[in-house]
């Protein structure tokens, strides 16, 4: 038995940045999913859902065990509950890509040509917005290393100052493409322009969760 | 028939030091085990060095404090109503039971997972049996606060110096644009202090007792020479880091960071031997000072303030730690090497500084604290500071708890034994110091 042994509890960020690998993954279903929507393969859609669903499970365990790591009595270099507001956030956009998913396999959509083009600009630029996202929280163990201080963590807050600005670029391209959408009303059927609507919402979402947790983050490091 | 008794008080003084190098030997070198650093089995066999070197050559300073700081023997000596050699045969008896006592309450309490402290259990059982023996005022009541200030100074002193030591590392190396190339200029520093201290703990205090006095070795000719040679070894450090560390500046942030935490493996070895050190030092008069009493007593007859502790004696304090760590610490090390996850190089040099420092310090004002509760309070400096990535809050109230335990604890458990002695074996004992003295 031995105190010094006790005296250390399992570090949170470990997990915490497998989480943040695993939510990437979900998000990287996006391109695949769209793909399969522009070339009307519903099965291949429903085969995205399925696996979407797995990788939003699989999230959900590392969620747990990284909470299962922050009880009240651990000392942290970071705010627990702000530890906690960015992990609910990055939980968050794995929900959005499963909403998107969801909303693909509900209906047998067809895109309109016109839109093709943008959808696709739409979710490169939200790759950015992730990506980014991605490259800031991975640092967090070494971020822990230099105590959230110093150099380093001044080369995170950068990335995440980025990511805001990505995000930016986002919410202008889902204005421009919204209406597009709206400028086909006498083309395609209304029920159309609903879904494409909520398509073009549930990817917004997914960038503007990724801001979210960025800005979380950005609170964990600055205490 | 003095010689039995010699050697069965020897025996518990061995069973004492068995306890503290089965339980709290692995603690003081986690900065180097928790870090990877060592191995599991390195670290067996240097920890049982250092301890042992500890012991022998720094140990005899806090043996005198600990039996004659706590009860005053004259005290006993000058009650009334005592037939000539009782006083001495009540000291021998009660030392005994301290040390017994004391012994089975560190075997009972790290059974059942208590961090409890060698020092404060063996201060407690001394307490206990001076206030049954010859009253409430035989204990120096005065000393004894000091004593118990010191448990809660040292840790926070501990946590302090962690703090200050770990933001030192992370302003000037880790947290800099080019941590590898920041590392040339003051990961030397870093050698500076850390030979500073070990050679002011080895010097200072251990060649007195090696060699004896040296009359030119005055306390500012000491510092001189330990600030001498701690600068050339900074100047050599900086040296070998600069072939070292050459170019590696330009290598991403994340393996600079790595390649600097490297440079701070042999510092955590060095420093977690010093704490191991400091830990002989300190801990080994818990053990092999009430048997020291004992032997004297037995040996003259007469009752003093001050005696000095033989060579073979602190030898034997030695001996059991490094035995306790040998065959069951080993297994305390292990689960410390592979339960600490989250301690890396820089941080263990930080604690185990702190910790040392602190301890040597205290260890020089006479004041018996515990070395594994410093490293505990160093440790959480260093989370303070945010170096850590979790650290557990509970253990500093299982550690505030066990002071308020131990000493009452050991304090009854050593006036039980004590009563029993006496009521027993009072008369052998009379007769025994009579004849030795006679």
């Amino acid at each position: 038995m031995s105190i010094i042994q006790d005296l250390f509890s399992g570090s949170p960020f470990g997990p915490l940045v497998e989480h943040t690998k695993k939510v990437h993954e979900c998000v990287e279903v996006v391109r695949p999913l769209m793909e399969a929507l522009a070339h009307e393969n519903y099965i291949e859609i429903d085969n995205l859902q399925d696996r979407i669903s797995k990788l939003e499970y699989e999230a959900d365990l590392l969620k747990q065990e990284i909470r299962s790591r922050l009880p009240r009595r651990f000392f942290l270099p970071v705010d627990r509950n702000e530890l906690d507001s960015f992990l609910r956030c990055q939980d968050k956009i794995a929900d959005k890509v499963e909403d998107l998913a969801v909303i693909l396999t509900l209906r047998k959509t067809k895109i309109h040509n016109s839109l093709s083009d943008g959808f696709f600009e739409f979710v490169e630029q939200i790759f950015q917005v992730t990506g980014s996202l991605l490259q800031a929280a991975v640092e967090l163990n070494n971020l822990a290393e230099v105590s959230f201080g110093g150099a380093e963590s001044q080369v995170v807050l950068d990335i995440i100052d980025g990511l805001g600005e990505e995000e930016w670029r986002a919410d202008r391209m889902a204005r421009k493409l919204s209406k597009k959408i709206y400028s086909l009303e006498n083309e395609v059927p209304p029920i159309d322009i609903i879904f494409y609507e909520k398509i073009l919402l549930a990817l917004g979402s997914i960038a503007n969760e990724a801001e979210n947790a960025g800005d979380m983050l950005r609170m964990m490091i600055v205490k | 028939m003095d010689i039995l008794v010699i050697s069965l008080v020897a025996l518990m003084g061995l069973y004492m030091a068995w306890n503290i190098g089965a339980n709290d030997v692995a603690n003081s070198m986690a900065g180097a085990v928790g870090s990877k650093s060592l191995s599991i089995k390195k670290a067996v066999i240097l920890a049982g060095l250092c301890e042992f070197a500890g012991a022998v050559l720094v140990g005899s300073h806090v043996t005198d404090t600990v039996r004659k700081g706590i009860v005053d023997p004259t005290v006993l000596a000058s009650m009334p109503g005592l037939q000539p050699g009782e006083p001495a045969a009540l000291i021998v008896i009660g030392m005994t039971a301290a040390l017994l006592s004391a012994a089975f309450w560190l075997h009972f309490s790290s059974a059942t997972g208590m961090p409890v402290s060698t020092t404060h259990s063996i201060v407690g059982a001394v307490a206990g049996f001076g206030v049954v023996a010859a009253g409430v005022n035989a204990v120096n009541w005065g000393k004894m606060t000091q004593i118990v200030a010191s448990w809660f100074i040292s840790p926070i002193a501990g946590g302090i110096l962690a703090f200050i030591f770990f933001k030192f590392i992370i302003k000037f190396i880790l947290g800099q644009e080019r941590p590898a190339k920041a590392a040339v200029y003051f990961v030397p520093v870093i050698v500076f202090m850390v030979s500073a201290i070990l050679i002011l703990a080895t010097v200072y205090k251990g060649l007195k007792h090696v060699i004896g006095d040296l009359p030119w070795l005055t306390d500012g000719v000491t510092m001189t020479i330990a600030l001498a040679v701690s600068l050339m070894f900074g100047i050599i450090s900086h040296f070998g880091l600069k072939r070292s560390l050459h170019g590696k500046d330009q290598l991403p942030i994340s393996e600079q960071l790595e390649e600097v935490e490297k440079i701070f493996v042999p510092l955590v070895i060095i420093s977690s031997c010093s704490v191991a050190f400091a830990h002989g030092a300190n801990d080994v008069a818990n053990s092999v000072g009430p048997l020291a009493a004992v032997v004297h007593i037995i040996q003259t007859g007469t009752i003093e303030m001050k005696v000095g502790v033989p060579f073979w004696i602190l030898a034997l304090g030695g001996g059991g730690i490094v035995l306790g760590l040998a065959t069951y610490g080993y297994k305390v090390m292990h689960t410390v090497g592979t339960k600490i996850t989250e301690l890396t190089p820089s941080r263990g040099v930080a604690a185990d500084i702190a910790a040392t420092a602190t301890v040597l310090v205290c260890t020089r004002m006479s004041l018996p604290v515990s070395t594994t509760h410093t490293l505990v309070g160093a440790i959480m400096g260093i989370g303070l500071a945010r170096g850590l990535t979790g650290i557990d809050r509970a253990v500093a109230r299982k550690i505030f708890t066990s002071w308020i335990v131990t000493v009452p604890a050991a304090a009854i458990l050593s006036m039980i034994l004590f009563v029993i002695g006496r009521s027993l074996f009072l008369d052998q004992v009379v007769s025994l110091i009579k004849i030795t003295s006679g």
